[in-house]
């Protein structure tokens, strides 16, 4: 049977859709019956989401500014 | 994230703006792929030497764009040298690539179960309920940004590639040389850390 510290070692795949038919439908007959992976779950979703709202690596001004001079100068070089 | 590049079309359009010399195709593209080639080199090198190979990259790729045959996109190619380039540095500064693909459980949430593998310490809060204000707090995001920056490299820029930049599994296990069962130990971590955080700026109000 799946334990509770099988499903959070999982967790991501669950959610990712990366599970195969069985470990997903195991998982989802736990979560049904716990209420506290239910919860692990669905704040591990939250945090998904909070990080695909993340903007990424940005570039600041300055560095890119940097690299078109770099550029510019390579470009002249040619 | 909507780019220019989205289309081959557009893509190949500016591919022959940069084969042409044109400034503003360089700062445009620039400004365009930087911050994924950023995101690669951060998995290899610290910010500073990432920042190094990303402008001798582009500088590289002043002459280098001519040999361009459009065989793979233009990102997956800038991409393979800037990987190229910081493996290159590692092997002259002779450091070992480690791994960090073990455990796949953060020590934070590996304590709260029972030898027998249940809950001992359950979460007690529910995140969904307070999404809206999550998504939208200044100080939670402050929060996100410092404990981002804080990641191991390596997880760092896969959770940023793979989550924030939004790129599928294949294209960042390619960009980082890594295999789909290390990518997912990787971002699982990252995101666990993520969870661990939000947990303690509820419960605490503080980062
Ligand atoms: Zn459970």
């Amino acid at each position: 049977m799946l334990m509770c510290r099988d499903l959070a070692r999982i967790s991501s795949d669950y959610i990712d859709g990366n599970l195969g038919t069985a470990d997903n439908l195991s998982v989802k007959m736990h979560i049904l019956m716990c209420k506290d992976c239910r919860s692990f779950i669905g704040n591990l979703r939250e945090s998904v989401r909070l990080l695909k709202g993340h903007s990424g690596f940005r570039l600041d001004e300055e560095y890119a500014n940097r690299l078109d001079s770099a550029v510019e100068k390579a470009l002249k070089e040619q | 994230m909507a780019t220019l590049s989205d289309t081959p079309q557009k893509e190949a359009g500016l591919v022959d703006a940069l084969k042409a010399g044109d400034q503003q195709a360089f700062r445009i593209a620039v400004r365009e792929y930087s911050p994924d080639m950023l995101a690669v080199a951060r998995y290899y090198l610290d910010h500073s030497s990432a920042e190094d190979v990303v402008q001798d990259t582009w500088v590289n790729v002043v002459d280098a764009i001519q040999k361009f045959e459009g065989r793979s996109g233009l990102k997956t190619w800038l991409h393979r040298i800037v990987a190229n380039r910081c493996k290159n540095r590692l092997r002259t500064a002779n450091r070992e690539v480690s791994s960090e693909f073990g455990e796949v459980l953060e020590p934070g949430i590996a304590d709260r179960f029972e030898s027998g593998g249940r809950w001992a310490t359950p979460p007690k809060l529910r995140f969904e309920e307070h999404a809206e204000s999550l998504m939208e707090n200044d100080a939670l995001s402050e929060c996100l940004d410092k404990h981002l920056s804080s990641l191991p490299e390596k997880q760092r820029s896969a959770v940023m590639l793979y989550e924030a930049h939004q790129h599928n599994a294949d294209d960042v296990c390619n960009i980082l040389d890594i295999n789909a069962s290390n990518l997912r130990v990787l971002v699982h971590r990252a995101r666990q850390k993520i969870y661990l955080m939000v947990e303690r700026f509820q419960e605490t109000g503080e980062c």
